[in-house]
């Protein structure tokens, strides 16, 4: 059947919501192979059916299997399409969660073009986010409304001494607890290496 | 809140915070101000499903008082009192700013297409852009990017692709509820030519469509 490969493409996308699957370039390919396919047999079925004055020839028994044909290529660019943009959109989620670095297992799932897509992407916010104000502004900081001025976070890997924005040092070590303003650990927990505890 | 009229233009003179011997009660008020209209707009962003009209002077304003705010908190001893209210304010003031601007962002990057071809439009009848510079660039890039990768993943057969069919636009039939600032007359409620007027105050459940100039010239506001 027609397009259901590229229908596959897509459900294997919504079944892992906000996650990426691996790029699945293999039936990335078949699709691509099935529209350029389509694609040149509508041509071949116009030329039959289309009489002298090029318009289409709705009596000729050609011209059903050309609509078949028509629809079914748009359906497959569609898909297509419809993949590739909405990968792009969970990419674009995770640089908010992750920041401009991915996590190695996430980056072995993209494609070659989306690892160029994301760099993009993050050197141009990064643009942005320096424009804004006089000295630029972190909008990946502060992303949920504030609740209480401390919070209390567990160290999830042996970090070293880390300074905080008062010149105070801490030693961060694995399993270790600290009672800390919020805005000093939000990185750190995007980052992984504090865990809140609620 | 609803007695007070909204100034309209950013009262400047009364921000004077920048000079060391400052007033608390005054600066107190202008930034009061500066906050509620910076609220306002957040929430209209909030709930509008199109980008709004950029409110770029208002946010630097504000991120000017929160860098000052920020230094004076600083010179405070860490034991005082105080401290933890100014920093608890500035932490707010700063979710507040961040998160209208990522809340425009999304919606840049949604709707890009549309938001660039409107601003051309803008641009062409001698209109103010909705974008603020940099974000106008910002969207720029972001759809050269998108069509960029558009383009080589399509790039078997290039003349399958259909521009129009990319465009995706924000829903203006969806429904918003807001609250009047002042008297309205005659807002459209349906297509049935219903008409209705809103009273200072009053809220009303309605289609977007229907108001969006109203949000945008400030009468109305959303909740």
């Amino acid at each position: 059947m027609y397009a259901e490969k590229a229908c596959n493409l897509i459900k294997e996308l919504s079944r892992c919501e906000e996650n990426l699957p691996p790029y699945n370039n293999d039936l990335v390919k078949e699709v691509c192979s099935e529209i350029k396919q389509l694609h040149d047999q509508n041509r071949i079925d116009g030329a039959i059916v289309a009489n002298e004055s090029g318009i289409a020839n709705h009596n000729s028994v050609q011209y059903p299997t050309l609509r078949v044909g028509v629809a079914a290529t748009k359906r497959n660019v569609r898909c297509l399409l419809a993949y590739h943009y909405n990968r792009l959109r969970t990419l674009r989620t995770m640089r908010w969660e992750f920041g401009s670095v991915l996590p190695a297992e996430i980056k072995t799932n993209l494609s070659p073009l989306e690892t160029e897509w994301f760099s993009k992407y993050s050197s141009s916010l990064a643009n942005y986010m320096m424009s804004i104000g006089e000295d630029g502004l972190n909008l990946g900081l502060n992303l949920r409304p504030p609740k209480a001025l401390y919070i209390e976070v567990r160290c999830l890997v042996d970090y070293g001494k880390y300074e905080l924005s008062d010149g105070t040092v801490i030693l961060l070590k694995k399993d270790s607890r600290h009672y800390l303003p919020r805005s000093e650990c939000e990185e750190l927990i995007t980052q992984g290496i504090f865990q809140h505890i609620v | 809140m609803d007695e007070e009229n909204e100034p309209e233009s950013i009262p400047n003179e009364n921000l004077d915070l920048e000079s060391d011997e400052y007033d608390d009660d005054v600066a107190e008020l202008s930034l009061e101000q500066v906050i509620e209209i910076m609220e306002e707009a957040w929430l209209n962003e909030k709930f509008a499903p199109e980008i709004l009209p950029n409110k770029r002077e208002i946010v630097e304003i504000l991120l000017g008082q929160i860098g000052h705010m920020d230094q004076k908190v600083q010179h405070l001893d860490s034991l005082d009192f105080k401290r933890a209210f100014y920093q608890k304010e500035i932490n707010r003031l700063k979710f507040l700013v961040t998160s209208y601007l990522r809340m425009r962002l999304e919606k840049i990057e949604t709707f890009s297409k549309h938001i660039l071809q409107q601003e051309r439009l803008r641009v062409t009848n001698n209109e103010n852009l909705y974008l603020s510079q940099n974000e106008l660039e910002f969207a720029q890039e972001y759809e050269e990017n998108l069509n960029q990768h558009f383009e080589s993943v399509m790039s078997f057969c290039p003349t399958v692709m259909n521009e129009e069919a990319l465009i995706v636009k924000p829903n203006m039939r969806s429904i918003v509820f807001l609250k009047a600032k002042k008297d309205i007359e005659g807002i459209l409620v349906d297509e049935s030519n219903d008409i209705t007027d809103l009273s200072t105050g009053s809220r009303i459940l309605i289609c977007y469509n229907n108001v969006a100039n109203l949000v945008k010239s400030g009468d109305v506001h959303l909740l």
